[in-house]
């Protein structure tokens, strides 16, 4: 039991089995391929097939509640010949088609193949021509165009000068296999899908013009005129190819364009996904490595910083990969879309990625928004008759500091197994004390969320001085929690000694004396190595030239 | 060198004169040309035809009308032009000028065998 379908064919109704239709639609749409490729002629010619074929059917079905069978068409395809008989009586034999035989098994042609053209088909001709795939063509032209720019020229000679193949002879033919009814119908198989719809239009287009003959005989005439003229058609053709060159440089611009994209978005991709890796890889292995610099923010961070790594990857990646996309899509048309589940995908993703980093900046923003200091006041018993020596010294076990000065910048150190944060920026003055004792303020600033917090973060950090009869040594740095890697801490100290009292600044605390007023407005930088004697104000010099 | 496309190839160089001269007869139909040829076994399978009279048409050797039919669709009828005219006339000599030159070749060769 089969189903049967109702067509119109050339004017006629037949019952048809659906086996049967599908075979004679299938013989119509070969034959319209095995035709050269001017479409108009084709119609007409598949129109009058139709047409013949209707008659010769109808000669057979005599009861019009008959349906026509599989083996109908087939013996219909016997008188009517196979498609390849088609294109052979097609080929004008008028010109030079007499050499070359077209029935024998050919060697290969080169044409261009319209079927798989990025421009004009030329590189999938060639690699058709030395059976490669055509992406090494493309890229071979691609080379060439970027060393010497002949690849272009090159292009555009072959392309003027490779004709395009157009019929499945050609196309056999250039494909290299023998130009008989298997490859015939193997090659029509491939490209039925594409066809079937172009073959309907054809057809609609075909019954159209039957109703239409009138208008079309004046067409005719007009093309009989035109026709006479068919020298013209070689320089008109000539013309159309440098248009289509012409239009073609434009779309070469696009595809540059795109390549640049692609190499572009490409690059940053790859560095991600390196730099992600070795990021990775460092956090996994538990090494410490200067390599890494990680967003201020990344310190303060509840959130683990692996997932804000990954958090910052993506939210750059993502709109990377977009442009890379794009690229290749304008590069190449058959490249599918993102379909619509990847996008919303990848859209959340980004959006995820984005919530982190702006929560994690944001709560950096409140961990540093307010500071608080933390003052102490210790004194200093010192004869006062004696010169007070101040020095500055640095525990080289700790961090080595080939100049000793003062700087903001933070290193992660390891004391007594713990990690914890060296810095430098110690700012010292000297000043009078209003009392007969000399003492020393340390104040210690930090930040947090908030000033108590951040009072108590000031607290806790760690700064050490000794005393040594008359010599106070003074630490060049200070330490502090890691979390407080990214905030900007210091400490000042202000050394008040009483009127009358000597002081020697030695060289070491050449970096770190702040503005210290004195009588003659010496430079802090000039300041050392002197002596200086309190004056009922400020130090003044009393060994300065 | 295959017996069948040297047979075919000379087929085809008469196939067009032939279906001119049975349009110089009078106008015909295809089913018409077609079974004239077929029976002069000029053609083998009837596809060939179509793509043959579209380029004959193309060319304006000729041209068609469509004339009602009593036992279906409408049918071309195919009709020589004046180009087309001409161009038979054309042939017409060509022809006799072929068949006289072949026949004296063959027969030459003919007499020197005997």
């Amino acid at each position: 039991m089969n189903k049967t379908i109702n067509i119109n064919l050339g004017g006629f109704f037949f019952h048809i089995d659906e086996i049967a239709y599908q075979k004679l639609r299938k013989y119509l749409t070969s034959i319209s391929k095995s035709l050269s490729d001017d479409s108009q002629g084709k119609n007409e010619i598949i129109a009058d097939i139709e047409a013949r074929i209707s008659e010769l059917l109808s000669e057979k079905i005599t009861d019009s509640r008959q349906v026509v069978s599989e083996s109908d068409i087939e013996d219909i395809i016997v008188i009517m010949g196979q498609p390849e008989d088609y294109s052979d009586a097609d080929e004008p034999y008028s010109e030079n088609n007499f050499s070359q035989s077209k029935n024998n098994i050919s060697g290969k042609k080169l044409f261009r193949d319209g079927d798989d053209k990025f421009l004009g088909g030329v590189a999938s001709g060639i690699a058709h021509y030395f059976a490669v795939d055509t992406i090494w063509i493309r890229l071979g032209l691609l080379a060439l165009f970027f060393s010497a720019g002949f690849g272009i020229l090159i292009y555009i000679i072959l392309w003027i000068l490779l004709p395009e193949a157009r019929t499945t002879a050609e196309k056999l033919q250039m494909e290299g296999e023998a130009v008989n009814i298997d490859n015939i119908e193997k090659k029509i198989r491939e490209e039925f899908s594409n066809v079937s719809e172009s073959v309907k239009n054809a057809a609609n287009h075909a019954s159209e013009k039957i109703k239409d003959g009138a208008n079309e005989f004046s067409e005719k005439l007009d093309q009989t005129f035109s026709g006479k003229n068919k020298k013209n058609k070689g320089i008109q053709g000539f013309i159309y190819t440098i248009k289509k060159i012409v239009q073609i440089l434009f779309k070469v611009l696009r595809k540059f364009f795109a390549v640049i994209l692609i190499f572009l978005a490409a690059t940053v991709i790859l560095s991600l996904i390196i730099g992600g890796f070795s990021i990775g890889s460092f956090e996994f292995l538990n090494i410490e490595s200067n390599f890494i610099h990680y967003p201020d923010f990344f310190f303060a961070a509840t959130i683990p910083r692996w997932i804000l790594t990954l958090s910052l990857l993506t939210l750059i990646g993502i709109p990377f990969l977009i442009i890379l996309v794009l690229g290749l899509r304008i590069l190449s048309s058959n490249l599918k879309r993102f379909s619509k589940t990847a996008s919303l995908t990848l859209l959340g993703i980004w959006f995820i990625a984005l919530l982190i980093i702006i929560f994690t900046a944001v709560e950096f923003g409140t961990t540093h928004s307010n500071f608080g200091h933390s003052i102490q006041k210790n004194p200093l018993k010192i004869a006062t008759n004696d010169t007070l020596v101040l020095k500055i010294r640095n525990n080289d076990l700790i961090y080595y500091q080939h100049n000793l000065k003062r700087n903001s910048r933070k290193h992660q150190v390891e004391v007594n197994g713990t990690s914890l944060i060296y810095t430098n920026d110690i700012h010292l003055d000297i000043k009078r004390s209003n009392s007969n004792i000399a003492y020393i303020i340390i104040q210690k600033t930090s930040y947090a969320a908030s000033s108590g917090k951040a009072r108590k973060n000031a607290k806790e950090i760690k700064y050490e001085y000794t005393l040594e009869e008359n010599k106070l040594i003074l630490d060049a740095f200070f330490l502090s929690d890691l979390k407080n890697i990214f905030k900007d801490e210091e400490i000042a100290l202000t050394i008040y000694v009483p009127q009358e009292t000597n002081v020697y600044l030695d060289n070491s605390v050449k970096n770190f004396l702040s503005d210290v007023k004195n009588k003659t407005n010496m430079y802090d930088s000039d300041m050392v190595n002197h002596h200086f004697k309190m004056t009922n104000t400020v130090l003044k010099c009393t060994d300065c030239s | 060198m295959k017996i069948e496309n040297t047979k075919a190839q000379m087929r085809k160089g008469v196939l067009e004169y032939c279906i001119l001269s049975i349009l110089k007869n009078g106008d015909a139909y295809t089913s018409e040309i077609l079974s004239t040829l077929k029976s002069a076994e000029m053609i083998v399978v009837e596809g060939t035809i179509y793509p043959l009279l579209t380029r004959l048409k193309n060319a304006a050797l000729l041209t068609y009308r469509w004339e009602e039919s009593t036992s279906g669709p409408p049918r071309k009828y195919y009709v020589l032009t004046e180009n087309g005219a001409l161009f038979i006339d054309e042939l017409d000599r060509t022809w006799s000028n072929l068949v006289n030159a072949v026949h004296q070749v063959t027969s030459t060769k003919t007499s020197t065998n005997e």
